[in-house]
């Protein structure tokens, strides 16, 4: 029974991870109906940067709004420059374009850093609690915890201010939008903004626990498109409870089932996205469309 | 017919007439070495021709193509690797297991359009790897398959072959092994989008709700377009291998299905023209890249910027460019007389 | 299979032919140059791999500047395959072809390696102390006679760990953690193979997939096996997360032990601020430059100095600079990974002299006794003979305490299978 227990709290903290990136990608999609490959590769940048103010001696919580500040900006600068010129082409093109920045981000911070591993320092305690045989820090939960206080104030800032009405008109109609007067085109870059916060405050949170380098990201993307599917691609809320299930299904399996066991696990995690797109593309959480054909 | 449209179908085989005469006598140009890399273009090429069939015409995303060409290179690996089948045999094999896949992995798919659709294929490269070495007693695990110096391997990997009463040294085989392969399949891709196929396909891509309502199967068209697509691609996996001559799970990275899709739009989607540049982009780009500086990361930089700046400059590909320059030349063409 | 039997009977019949053509007027070689070939993964995800090369072509470019070998400057040309194997043969195809190198250089990968040795030996072409602790180079030398590799292989240093094991704590219950592809299996099979009848004390075995996040999960399980030694058979971050989570899960194996790819003195750090790391122990071939034991050893003095003046690492200096969170390049093993076998090749290079063919280097390098190279722990001999493929069979025991590694007894034997 403990060691059941002991899985579900790994899968829990893992599926954490999976949730605060899955959230990012939701918001952008939310935001501009764009999926933003970068999204993972985005986030380990800003936690480089971080560490770097770190490492010059700014105080945790100075370099951690620091570095917020500077993912908004350059969040609204990578749409404006990047994405803006090929607003209106097919999905195809904003794909191709996402997957450059993956790949040049992901150089660049090879480029300036290197590929050393490098530890990062956790804003919550990681001092190991233990009852009934299972074992979990503050850390674990604490990943869940922001998630979902980012759920919640993006609840809050899409439902009760004009902005968050805008951004969501933006998204859903942009030609309507712009005759009732919204600023689309700020619209989106402020979507962008605001994923890019949340893919730094993911990776700030995720590099204490599996260790900074420059492919940081790269497993934890995979895993939140697959949370964030399984969730709902439009719902916040979604996505992070994508995450949990996702961790802690993947770990009960991978104990239980022989067969899976580890090697099929991240095909396993494909079969599932594969299933809920099939079954009920809209997630978990999201609203079903239907279409009048 | 109008006097234009007769100018270019003219013009179209005039440069298809062109560029076939050139692909045969390319190699008294090359060196040997060279011959053996621009077969791997003509590999491209034929993945490039399927991913453009499904996502240019049909208008289906596909970030997948890459397993499509694994699992038809691993048919060839393992026949030839393991059954003693003749290499060419498989070919056509590998077209079929591919296409049959294809097939498989259209149906459910039939429910997902746009990005959705572009995650679900997504699933097949990122999950592939890990399956082939699961069952490693077929696939030979991590280490692959290697058929160098198999007898069922034409050529072996060094020998010279001879074929239509020529000696060809085994470079030059291999290219026009592709090549030849190559332009049948553009032909027969030709063939396949300029008639009802090549209508329906795009009909569909320009409105499902529209196409449904003027009676076309969607079903039936949107899978048969990934199984065709699946098939070509099985080919290219297939000819990839036999000019690798060797079959493993890292030769099929994740970032060789995006790469066909980047080259699919640098050709220009939705048209066959590009097709040649868009195969010289996917095999160039990396090694051109890799010698702007010795930096560690600095290639990747540039591949990134490389190809965010293609997509930005020339959002229709080269096969846009083409039909850019052209118009001014066949209207003053039709002008004149 | 069929195939594998098909091919080395067509190379047995292949193989006379290009050693004879080898002998006339070698491609690659002038009075007053050679020049060598190398494939690793210079970008892309294993990109830590490729400064092994970078790390040869410093010493190379020393070596040229004090009076070159034979009178002949040494070019080493590197190709960028971004660990895919089919990206290394086209590479290898190219320097073969085109560059005409003289012979392949420390290549790394074991898949990469496998794809292009059929090739290259059937050219003719010396494949050379290939980066890979497969013991395949060695075993199947009699079909690939070109092929040799250098670095101890995973089967021997799995069975330096299974003989420890018998020796010290033969009641041991052992649990193991292992990455999911060849390096991983050959480490887990080779302790299984060294324990002999004692395999039955594996209580539990956990692999985990490089495209994974954390191995939380089977370091939980691993746990709830009940073992009192854990193997960690883990690459980079996955092996600090292993010690990490035995910490926080409050386990307290009596003995740990990791691999050497992971045992860096940089990585052991790292994973000593948060995790369990007292008392690991591993085996170590090449000095490491974050040791503080190897400040005032004239090979890492020569090591410093190359990376000074050749490299790209800033200034070297003494071991604790490169405690810290950003340790600076030339901490890192790897370049000191690629100088070992670069200072081996130049001594055959000098023994063979001013007739060089690649036959005579094939002979030298195949039978090669070299017992002062700066690179390797004190006392590791690089030797090679008639039945002997492997260069380095030697290895040191070390145990980890503070923040250091300690000798732990002398120099044993990596046994071959």
């Amino acid at each position: 029974m403990a060691e059941f227990l002991q899985q579900v709290v790994s899968g829990l903290a893992t599926g954490g991870i999976y949730g605060s990136l899955a959230l990012a990608i939701v918001l952008i999609y939310r935001s501009a109906r764009v999926i933003n490959f970068a999204q993972g590769e985005m986030g380990m940048f800003a936690t480089f940067i971080a560490l770097w103010l770190i490492d010059s001696g700014w105080p945790y919580w100075w370099a951690f709004a620091a570095t917020l500040v500077m993912a908004f900006v350059g969040g609204v600068l990578i749409e404006r420059v990047v994405i803006r010129p090929v607003e209106g082409a097919p999905a195809v093109t904003v794909v191709i374009v996402t997957i450059g920045l993956f790949i040049a981000l992901n150089g660049l911070a090879y480029w300036i850093w290197g590929g050393e591993t490098r530890s990062f320092p956790s804003a919550f305690s990681t001092r190991a609690i233990r009852i009934g045989g299972v074992a979990f820090s503050i850390q674990d939960f604490g990943i869940i915890g922001v998630s979902l206080a980012a759920v919640a104030l993006l609840f809050l800032f899409f439902r009760f201010t004009k902005v968050g009405l805008g951004l969501r008109a933006a998204a859903v109609n942009p030609a309507a939008s712009r005759l009732v007067g919204v600023r689309v085109g700020w619209m989106l870059a402020l979507g962008w903004g605001f994923a890019s916060v949340l893919g730094a405050v993911s990776g700030m949170m995720v590099a204490p626990l599996v260790f900074l380098d420059p492919n940081m990201m790269r497993p934890v993307l995979l895993y939140a498109i697959a949370a964030a599917i399984l969730g709902g691609l439009e719902s916040p809320l979604g996505a992070v409870v994508g995450g949990l299930v996702l961790g802690v299904g993947l770990n009960l399996i991978a104990t239980y089932v022989d067969f899976v066991g580890e090697t099929l696990q991240l095909p396993f995690a494909f079969v599932v996205i594969l299933g809920v797109l099939l079954v009920r593309p809209a997630g978990l959480f999201g609203r079903v469309a239907v279409r009048r054909a | 017919m109008s006097q234009r449209r007769v100018l270019l179908r003219a013009a179209r085989f005039a440069a298809f007439a062109v560029g076939v005469a050139v692909v045969t006598v390319l190699p008294h140009w090359l060196s040997d070495f060279r011959a053996s890399e621009v077969a791997y273009v003509g590999v491209y090429m034929i993945g490039i021709l399927g991913l453009n069939i499904l996502t240019g015409y049909t208008g289906q995303i596909s970030l997948g193509h890459g397993a499509f060409m694994a699992i038809g290179g691993y048919t060839t690996a393992i026949l030839v690797g393991h059954h003693a089948v003749r290499d060419l045999w498989t070919i056509p094999l590998a077209g079929l297991v591919a296409g049959g896949a294809g097939l498989l992995f259209g149906l459910p798919a039939l429910r997902l359009s746009g990005l959705y659709l572009a995650l679900a294929t997504f699933a097949l490269p990122v999950a592939l790897p890990q399956v082939l070495k699961k069952f490693s007693h077929f696939t030979g695990g991590g280490q692959g398959i290697q058929i160098f110096g198999d007898p069922d391997y034409t050529g072996k990997g060094y020998e010279n072959v001879h074929v239509l009463g020529q000696t060809l040294t085994f470079n030059d085989w291999l290219y026009y092994l592709t090549w030849t392969i190559a332009v049948v399949l553009f032909v027969a891709a030709w063939a396949l989008l300029a008639g009802r196929a090549g209508r329906t396909f795009r009909a569909i891509r320009d409105s499902e709700i529209a196409a449904t309502a003027s009676g076309i199967d969607l079903p039936l068209y949107k899978t048969l377009a990934f199984g065709i697509s699946a098939a070509f691609a099985g080919v290219a996996g297939s000819l990839f291998v036999l000019v690798s001559f060797s079959a493993s799970p890292g030769s099929f990275p994740i970032v060789l299905s995006l790469y066909l899709l980047v080259g699919a739009v640098v050709a220009g989607l939705g048209s066959l023209w590009g097709i040649v540049v868009g195969a010289l982009f996917v095999q160039y780009l990396p090694a051109v890249s890799g010698h702007i500086s010795n930096h560690a990361g600095a290639a990747d930089v540039t591949r990134g910027v490389i190809l965010i700046l293609v997509v930005l400059i020339l959002p229709a590909g080269v096969a846009g460019l083409i039909r850019r320059a052209g118009s001014p030349l066949t209207n003053r063409a039709i002008r004149r007389s | 299979m069929r195939g594998r039997f098909a091919a080395a009977a067509v190379l047995a019949l292949v193989l006379p032919l290009s050693v004879q053509a080898a002998s006339a007027a070698d491609p690659g070689v002038t009075g007053t140059s050679v020049l060598l070939g190398g494939t690793a993964p210079l970008t892309g995800e294993a990109s830590s791999g490729g400064l092994t090369a970078k790390g040869a072509a410093a010493y190379f470019a020393y070596v040229n500047a004090r009076g070159r070998v034979a009178r002949r400057t040494i070019t080493y040309k590197i190709v960028d395959d971004e660990y895919d194997p089919a990206k290394t043969i086209q590479g290898t195809r190219q320097l073969v072809e085109s560059d005409k190198v003289f012979a392949i250089f420390n290549p790394l990968g074991t898949a990469q390696n496998i794809a292009t040795r059929a090739y290259l030996n059937s050219k003719g072409v010396p494949q050379l102390f290939v980066a890979s602790g497969w013991g395949g180079w060695a075993r199947e030398a009699k079909t690939f006679p070109d092929t040799v590799g250098f670095i101890p292989t995973y089967t021997g240093e799995g069975i330096i760990y299974a003989r420890y094991i018998k020796q010290k704590i033969p009641s041991a219950k052992i649990a193991v953690l292992y990455q999911d592809d060849e390096y991983g299996r050959e480490l887990l099979s080779a302790l299984k193979k060294g324990l002999g009848a004692k395999q039955r004390q594996i209580v539990g075995q956990q692999s985990y997939d490089p495209a994974s996040t954390d191995v939380q999960a089977q370091i939980a399980r691993l746990k709830a096996s009940g073992a009192n030694t854990l193997m960690i058979f883990a690459f980079g971050k996955f092996a600090i997360q292993a010690f990490v989570y035995v910490k926080k899960l409050g386990w307290k194996p009596k003995q740990i032990f990791v691999n050497a790819v992971a045992a860096a003195t940089s990585v052991l750090r790292l994973a000593t601020t948060s995790g369990q790391t007292q008392g690991a122990i591993s085996i170590a071939f090449f000095k490491d430059p974050a040791d503080p034991r190897f400040d005032r050893d004239k090979g890492m003095k020569l090591y410093k100095a190359i990376m000074s003046k050749y490299g790209s690492g800033g200034r070297p200096g003494p071991a604790s600079r490169c405690a810290g969170t950003n340790p600076p390049a030339w901490c890192s093993g790897y370049y000191l990974a690629g100088m070992a076998p670069a200072y081996t090749l130049v001594a055959a290079l000098r023994k063979v002299g001013r007739n060089l063919t690649r036959a005579r280097l094939l002979r030298t390098v195949m039978h090669l006794d070299v017992r002062n190279n700066p690179f390797v722990l004190p006392g590791v001999r690089i030797r090679t003979g008639a039945g002997d493929r492997y260069p380095i069979e030697q290895a040191q025991l070390q145990r980890w305490r503070g923040t250091r590694w300690h000798a732990l007894g002398k120099l044993v034997s990596a046994p071959r299978r």
